[in-house]
């Protein structure tokens, strides 16, 4: 009773603190307001063009129509772009955990001076911009006279130039090299954080350092490696610099498409209906991959 | 016929002798205790007979086999660690299954042995939880069945029962004994709390500083003391400077003392010593300083002048008050032959 009559007075004043307080989401409104600003309207004005009809750069008509989504999704090539983009995507994800895997956990075994290098030389391709990064890769794979074919030549390797530019594998090399931080960096930090005790743990019930790895060190990484699967794939699925670059010009994937409808035919519904198409399925495909993260490590939401 | 032998092990961290010269023998299926105050390399000592720390001197013997450099996973010593280590992304039984499914036991079996384990600590309703929901005390008992499930020859110990309540504690005790005795485990464990060191061990190693202070029965480490480092840890003791003179102790000749004459120390449990009011004669003089009943016993401390005061525990009777604060009393041993005159002090001087 006493209780009550004392909370009563009080309950604006707990409602206003609630407010204030806010679950902790004041400190982010300025990013929050940022992202929705230079964000969320452009995009939603973007994607909205795919809904309407333009011509010369006038919206003709006043209604939205799903005509050109529909046209989109009849059309085959479409779903060979979106295949080819989600295949490439997929298979550079995996190279870049494979890729990155051994060097986090270097990373997490050396001390002191190896540490920053390591740390240096991770961050340091980022430095630079991705389109100098494709660029390199060009003048290393490119033709005769690319680095990679001069030196297997000269040594004898193969006596007739690799074709790698301008196929899937040129794509596949770049984009894996490109996107290996964003790989690396998540899994660094858990690599370098876990519990040794955990290892000696496992040692002690009799397990092999192998045993150990894949029984102990992997599992309790698993977060980390589908946070990275996530994002490694957002990027390279919607990555049009690398498939244009080191894929030649009759290579295409759908965010090659969206660049390609958008800047160079002009014919901005169509690029918006397929970057409405871009986005939705990488939306799709990166949830997909963080719920299946999140079923491997359902132990992980105890902890937490 | 010792089965575990840690030889003069030395190891340093940096600039720091963690253990310094350190000698361990444990017999066949019996449970030795190591006893010691927070960091005087406990742990250490054990993580050296697991395999995880490398002596920089010294040599670890099991059985007859030298095992100073084999790594960890092939030394088949079962350890429970301070801080558990459970694995966070298995739950219960596959965590007291691990060890089973890494030697490629059939699944029936281990599944038997998961849950005999389990049952044996009480667990069996939590199989399928993660570590993270269990409590500080229900993750050390799966860190137990954990190791105990592969019925090791040796099992290390460190503390765990510290997060265990007293009911608990007690009936994992008796178990963890039974099934040491049944096994015919040889066991080292540490502990802070020497009633658990009493109930437990065959043997008590008192360890001070990376060494070993003194070995034996605890029983023999709580009536004769080598040291007043060693009495005072193990239950209480007053520790008193006194004189000798042909063989006995001056204040209180009844106490024989086999030391030369000048000066010495005396260790007295507080409960073999006692008091009467004012008095001539033998004994050491002072004021009641301080009185607790207990129940069946009242703790008195008195004031005799040196720089702690003496303790002292006698029988109550009922309806009997205590003696009042700023009595005059005399202080006497119960049992003369009960007292341990010492050559070193306290400070191990
Ligand atoms: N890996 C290490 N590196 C450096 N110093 C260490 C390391 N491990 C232990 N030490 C030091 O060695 C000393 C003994 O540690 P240890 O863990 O063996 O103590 P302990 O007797 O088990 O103590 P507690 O009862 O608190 O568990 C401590 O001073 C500790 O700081
Ligand atoms: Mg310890």
């Amino acid at each position: 009773m006493a209780l009550e009559a004392a909370a009563r007075p009080r309950a604006p004043a707990t409602l206003l603190r609630r407010i204030l307080h806010g679950n902790g989401i004041w400190p982010a409104v300025p990013a929050l307001l940022y992202l929705f600003v230079f964000l969320a309207l452009p995009m939603l004005t973007l994607l909205a063009f795919g809904f309407v009809t333009i011509d010369r750069g006038r919206v003709v008509g006043d209604t939205w129509t799903l005509d050109h989504l529909k046209a989109a999704l009849s059309d085959e090539l479409v779903w060979r772009l979106m295949w080819r983009s989600f295949w490439v995507a997929a298979v550079s994800s995996l190279l870049t955990l494979i890729l990155a895997y051994p060097v986090a956990y270097l990373f997490a075994e050396t001390k002191g001076i190896w540490r920053t290098l390591i740390l240096v030389a991770v961050i340091s391709p980022l430095l630079t911009s991705a389109l100098v990064r494709a660029y390199a890769w060009l003048v290393i794979l490119g033709g005769r006279r690319g680095i990679l074919n001069q030196t297997l030549l000269s040594l004898g390797i193969v006596d007739q130039p690799l074709r790698i530019l301008n196929t899937d594998w040129a794509v596949l090399i770049g984009m894996t090299q490109i996107h290996l931080p964003f790989m690396i960096l998540p899994l660094l930090a858990v690599l370098a954080e876990r519990d040794r005790r955990l290892e000696e743990a496992s040692l002690n019930l009799g397990a092999s350092q192998t045993g150990t790895f894949f029984r102990v060190v992997v599992p309790m990484s698993v977060p980390a490696i589908f946070a990275g699967l996530a994002l490694v794939f957002a990027i390279s699925y919607t990555n049009f610099i690398v498939p244009q670059l080191l894929g030649g010009g009759s290579y295409s994937t759908l965010a090659v498409q969206v660049y390609e409808q958008t800047i160079v035919v002009l014919d901005w519904t169509r690029g918006a209906v397929l970057a409405t198409i871009l986005l939705t399925t990488c939306f799709a495909f990166v949830m997909g991959i963080v719920a299946f993260g999140n079923r491997l490590a359902r132990w992980n939401e105890a902890t937490t | 016929m010792t089965h575990i032998a840690l030889d003069a092990i030395v190891k340093n961290f940096g600039a720091v002798r963690v253990l310094d010269g350190c000698s361990v023998a444990v017999d066949k299926g019996t449970v030795m205790t190591l006893l010691g105050p927070s960091g005087c390399g406990k742990t250490t000592l054990l993580r050296t007979l697991a395999g995880f720390v490398e002596p920089d001197a010294g040599r670890v013997r099991v059985g007859d086999r030298d095992i100073t450099d084999l790594p960890p996973n092939r030394r088949q010593v079962g350890y429970v660690f301070q801080s558990y280590a459970l694995f966070p992304h298995l739950d219960v039984a596959a965590n007291v299954a691990y060890g089973l499914r890494v030697r490629r036991v059939g699944r029936a079996e281990t599944q038997e042995r998961v849950r005999k384990a389990l049952d044996l600590v009480s667990l069996s309703a939590f199989a399928d939880r993660y570590p993270a929901r269990l409590s500080g005390g229900q993750q050390q008992r799966v860190a137990i069945a954990r190791a105990m499930v592969l019925e090791p020859e040796v099992l290390l110990l460190d503390e765990p029962f510290n997060a265990l309540d007293a009911k608990l504690r007690l009936s994992m005790q008796i178990e963890l004994r039974k099934l040491i005795e049944r096994v015919g485990i040889t066991s080292i464990f540490v502990t802070h709390d020497q009633q658990e060191a009493m109930t437990l061990s065959d043997r008590v190693a008192v360890m001070r500083a990376g060494r070993i202070e003194q070995v034996g029965t605890p029983i023999e480490i709580y009536d004769r003391p080598r040291t007043a480092y060693v009495a005072a840890f193990i239950g209480r003791a007053n520790v008193l400077a006194v004189d000798v003179a042909a063989g006995r102790v001056v204040a209180d000749p009844a106490i024989a003392a086999a030391r030369p004459d000048g000066p010495a120390w005396l260790v007295a449990r507080p409960e073999n010593l006692t008091l009467e009011p004012g008095g001539e004669g033998a004994g050491w003089r002072g004021t009641v300083a301080f009185s607790t009943p207990q129940g069946a016993t009242i703790e008195y401390e008195v004031a005799t002048g040196a720089p702690e005061p003496l303790r002292v525990v006698t029988l109550r009777k009922v309806g009997e008050p205590p003696l009042p604060v700023g009595t005059p009393v005399r202080v006497r041993a119960v049992d003369p032959a009960a007292c341990v005159v010492l050559e070193d002090g306290p400070d191990g001087a």
